[in-house]
C-alpha cells in the first residue's frame, strides 16, 4: 500500500507501445493516418437521423448501420472494443486483459442506444452505458472506467493512466476514446449555430460551427523499468487537466492557458521547445478564437514557430475521443515527419493569424516534441506533450 | 494503487429524510420524506436552466465544502486547489430522451438551446465546479454500479498524485419518467438525491486546521464479490466492524454474521451510480454515531457478481490509520 507521490516535473518519459484507430476515413492507424496526410474527410450528408428534421444535413459518420435505413444500439461499443483490440495487438498484450486497467474518454457513452430505447423501443440494457460490461465479456476485463468528460474526455483519461502508472498501480495501461453522435447533441448543436455549417473548418474567418463526427482511438501506455513488450511509437512527456469554472459551454482562454502552461511545465519543456501543435480546433465560433488567443499568449514570440494542424476539418469532432486521435496523430507525425494539412482553411481568424498552419497539403519537417490540446464543455481542459520515440 | 494519507474532511447531503451523516444509518425507508428542494436550499438563482442532478449536486456540494470549512462567504482556500469528482449514470437521460422525442415531434427549430449543456454528461460537475470556483481537475464518472466508489478513489488518486489539494466528490442520482422507463423501474424505488464528501491530503488538511472524520483505506475491484473482498480483506488488517452492500445486499458470507450489514438502496432508493458516495457518507455517519472500535474499519462494497465488477473501500477512524 504505497502511496501515489507526485511526478517530479520534467522527469515523466512513459512508453506509449500500441495505438488503434476508428474512424469515419478509415480503420487501423496507419489507413487513418494517410487519409489524414492525404487530406480525404470522412464528410457526408446525414445517415444515422431523419435529416427533414434538422438544418445541418452533414456530419462525419462511420456509417455500419444495416442496410435498409434505421440505426442500431451499440455502435460506439464495437468501434471501441476494435480499437482496443488493434491497440493491445500493437503492444503484444494478448486477448486476457483482466489485470489491464482500460480507462476510456467518452463525451456521450452509448447515450444514442437510450434515445433509440427510449424512442424506438431498440433493445438495450443501460448496463451497457458504460464500457465496463462490454470489455468484461471481450477481454475479461474487470479494471475499466469509463469518464464522461465532454470533448477532453480521453485526454483526462490519459492523465489518470499516467498517474496510476507512475504509481506503480499497473505495468501497463490501455487508454481509449470514443464517440457517436447522438440525436439530442447533434440537434442541440444545430439549434444554437446561427446558420447551419456544411462542414468543419478549423480557425477559417468564414467557419460556421462545429459538426459531429463518429470514432475511436485506443493506446497502450508503458510504466518506466516495466518488462519490455511491443515497439515504442513514442513517449507521454506530461497531461495537465484543469477546469475553468466559467461556463456550461463557453471556453475561458485563461483557463485554455493555464492548462498549455501546466503541460509544458508538467514536461519541464518551454513553448520554444514544441514543434508541432495538434488544435483542439472545433470550427466553433467561439472555441477557436479562445483556443488561438491562449495559444498566442503561451506562446508570446514564438507562436509562430511551431508546426499547427487541426484534424477535426477531416474526421468531423469526434467529441471525447478526440483529443486520443489527435494524439495519436501527434505521434504518427514525430514518427514519420508527415504532418496532415488542415483542410478548408483559407483565411485563419486574426487570432491565429500568426500561426504556422498546415494548408493544403500535408508537409514534411524533422518534429521532436508535440502538444496535443482537448477542451470541452464545462471548461474541462486537458494538453498533453508527447516526445518522438528515438529520443 | 491504494492512495493513503487521504482524509475525509466534509460530508454534504441532499436527500430526503437525512440531514447529518449519522442520519444515514436509519433503517426505516424515506419514502413518503419530502423531496429536497433546491430553491428552498440555495434561492433560485442560478438554478433556471439546470437539470435536476446539477441542483441536487450543488445543494450536496454547498454542504460538503461548508462542513469541510472550505466555504463561507466564499472559498477559504485557493479554487485551483480543490478538483470535482461526480459520479451519476442516469442524471442526463432526462435531458437527451426528452430532446431527441421533442425533435421528432418539432423539429430542430423547436427545441430549446438553454438545454444545450444538459446533453453532456459532465454537466453537473462542471456544474458545481462553476458555481463553487472550483478550477482543480473535473471529473464525470458514469462507470455502472461501482461508479460512487471509484469516483471516491478516482478523485484520492488525483491528491495522491499531487493534481490538487482536495476534491469534492459528489454521487447524484434523480427520480423521473425517463430513468423509470429506461431501468424498467418504478419511480418510487428510484433515490433522488446527491451526497458530497471532500477528500483531502492529510498535511493540507493539517495546514488549514480542518480534522477528518475518517481516513480512506484500501480500495480494490474484483470480478465478483469474492475476488473483490480477497484483495481487501487479505488478513493484513483488523476485520470490518460494519458492512454497507451492494443494492440487493450482498452475494457473500464473507464476514462474520454478527457484523452488522446495511443496504442504503432499501432506505434511500435504489441509487445507481451515487450509491458508493452514500455508502461512504454513511461510514463516517457509523463513526460519528459509534466513535472508534480499535482500528477497525468499515467496508463498503458496489455491485454485484451480476455486475461488470465488484469494488470496495475500507474506511477506518481517525486517529487509527496504519
Amino acid at each position: 500500500m504505497t502511496a501515489a507521490l507526485p511526478v517530479e516535473p520534467g522527469t515523466l518519459s512513459q512508453a506509449v507501445v500500441g495505438l488503434g484507430a476508428v474512424t469515419s476515413m478509415g480503420e487501423g492507424v496507419d489507413e487513418v493516418f494517410d487519409a489524414l496526410c492525404a487530406g480525404r474527410s470522412g464528410r457526408a450528408e446525414l445517415r444515422g437521423f431523419d435529416r427533414s428534421r434538422f438544418r445541418a444535413q452533414h456530419a462525419y459518420e462511420i456509417d455500419d448501420r444495416p442496410a435498409g435505413g434505421g440505426d442500431v444500439p451499440g455502435r460506439a461499443t464495437r468501434w471501441l472494443v476494435r480499437a482496443i483490440e488493434e491497440a493491445a495487438r500493437d503492444a503484444g498484450l494478448g486477448e486476457d486483459l483482466a489485470e489491464v486497467p482500460i480507462l476510456i474518454g467518452t463525451g456521450l457513452r452509448e447515450l444514442r442506444s437510450a434515445e433509440l430505447k427510449w424512442r424506438d423501443g431498440a433493445e438495450f440494457d443501460l448496463a451497457a452505458l458504460h464500457f465496463g460490461t462490454a470489455l468484461r465479456a471481450r477481454f475479461g476485463a474487470v479494471r475499466t472506467y469509463t469518464f464522461s468528460n465532454a470533448c477532453s474526455a480521453s485526454l483526462y483519461a490519459l492523465a489518470l493512466g499516467s498517474d496510476l502508472l507512475a504509481a506503480h498501480g499497473a505495468d501497463a495501461v490501455i487508454v481509449a476514446g470514443v464517440d457517436t453522435l447522438t440525436e439530442s447533441m447533434y440537434g442541440l448543436l444545430d439549434r444554437v449555430h446561427m446558420e447551419p455549417p456544411d462542414r468543419v473548418r478549423p480557425f477559417d474567418r468564414d467557419r460556421k460551427g462545429v459538426l459531429m463526427g463518429d470514432g475511436a482511438a485506443a493506446v497502450v501506455l508503458r510504466r518506466d523499468g516495466a518488462r519490455p513488450g511491443g515497439r515504442v511509437r513514442g513517449r507521454l512527456r506530461s497531461v495537465h487537466v484543469n477546469c475553468d469554472a466559467y461556463h456550461v459551454t463557453a471556453p475561458d482562454p485563461d483557463g485554455v492557458a493555464e492548462a498549455v502552461r501546466g503541460a509544458h511545465r508538467l514536461a519541464g519543456v518551454k513553448p520554444e521547445d514544441i514543434d508541432l501543435v495538434l488544435l483542439h480546433g472545433t470550427g466553433t465560433l467561439l472555441n477557436d478564437e479562445a483556443e488561438a488567443t491562449a495559444i498566442g499568449r503561451v506562446f508570446g514570440p514564438h507562436t509562430g514557430s511551431p508546426l499547427m494542424t487541426a484534424v477535426k476539418s477531416m474526421t468531423g469532432h469526434t467529441s471525447g475521443g478526440s483529443g486520443l486521435l489527435s494524439l495519436i496523430v501527434a505521434l504518427r507525425s514525430l514518427e514519420s515527419g508527415r504532418v496532415p494539412p488542415t483542410v478548408g482553411l483559407r483565411t485563419p481568424v486574426a487570432e491565429a493569424a500568426d500561426f504556422r498552419f498546415v494548408q493544403g497539403t500535408s508537409a514534411l519537417a524533422e518534429l521532436r516534441l508535440a502538444q496535443v490540446d482537448a477542451f470541452g464543455f464545462g471548461g474541462v481542459n486537458a494538453v498533453a506533450v508527447v516526445e518522438r520515440a528515438d529520443q | 494503487m491504494n492512495p493513503t494519507g487521504i482524509l475525509v474532511t466534509g460530508v454534504g447531503l441532499a436527500l430526503p429524510g437525512a440531514s447529518r451523516p449519522a442520519d444515514l444509518l436509519r433503517s426505516a425507508p424515506t419514502a413518503g420524506e419530502p423531496a429536497v428542494d433546491p430553491a428552498a436550499v440555495l434561492g433560485r438563482r442560478g438554478l433556471r436552466y439546470k437539470d435536476r442532478a446539477s441542483q441536487l449536486a450543488l445543494c450536496a456540494a454547498r454542504d460538503g465544502l461548508r462542513a469541510a470549512g472550505l466555504l463561507a462567504d466564499e472559498l477559504t482556500v485557493p479554487g485551483g486547489s480543490v478538483g470535482v469528482v461526480v459520479s451519476s449514470n442516469l442524471g442526463n437521460l432526462d435531458t437527451v430522451c426528452g430532446v431527441a422525442d421533442e425533435i421528432r415531434e418539432l423539429g430542430v427549430n423547436g427545441i430549446s438551446p438553454m438545454g444545450l449543456p444538459n446533453a453532456s454528461s459532465n454537466v453537473i460537475a462542471s456544474s458545481v465546479a462553476i458555481r463553487y470556483g472550483l478550477r482543480g481537475p473535473n471529473l464525470m464518472v458514469c462507470n455502472g454500479a461501482t461508479s460512487g466508489l471509484d469516483a471516491v478513489y478516482w478523485g484520492a488518486a488525483m491528491v495522491a498524485a499531487g493534481r490538487a489539494e482536495r476534491i469534492l466528490v459528489v454521487g447524484v442520482e434523480t427520480r423521473n419518467r425517463w430513468v423509470s422507463g429506461l431501468s424498467g423501474a418504478p419511480e418510487e424505488q428510484l433515490l433522488d438525491g446527491a451526497v458530497a464528501l471532500v477528500l483531502e491530503r492529510a498535511e493540507a488538511a493539517e495546514a488549514r486546521g480542518a480534522v477528518g472524520t475518517a481516513v480512506l483505506g484500501r480500495y480494490a475491484r474484483g470480478a465478483g464479490e469474492e475476488r473483490c473482498l480477497d484483495r481487501l480483506l487479505d488478513g493484513s488488517g483488523e476485520a470490518p466492524v460494519a458492512w454497507f452492500v451492494p443494492e440487493g445486499g450482498p452475494s457473500t458470507g464473507r464476514l462474520a454474521a454478527d457484523v452488522p450489514r446495511s443496504d442504503l438502496s432499501e432506505v434511500f432508493g435504489r441509487s445507481s451510480g451515487a450509491l458508493g458516495v452514500l455508502q461512504c457518507a454513511a461510514a463516517t455517519g457509523w463513526f460519528a454515531a459509534n466513535g472508534a472500535d480499535g482500528r477497525r474499519p468499515v467496508l463498503v462494497t458496489s455491485g454485484t457478481d451480476r455486475d461488470d465488477a465488484v469494488a470496495g473501500f475500507l474506511l477506518t477512524p481517525v486517529g487509527a490509520a496504519g
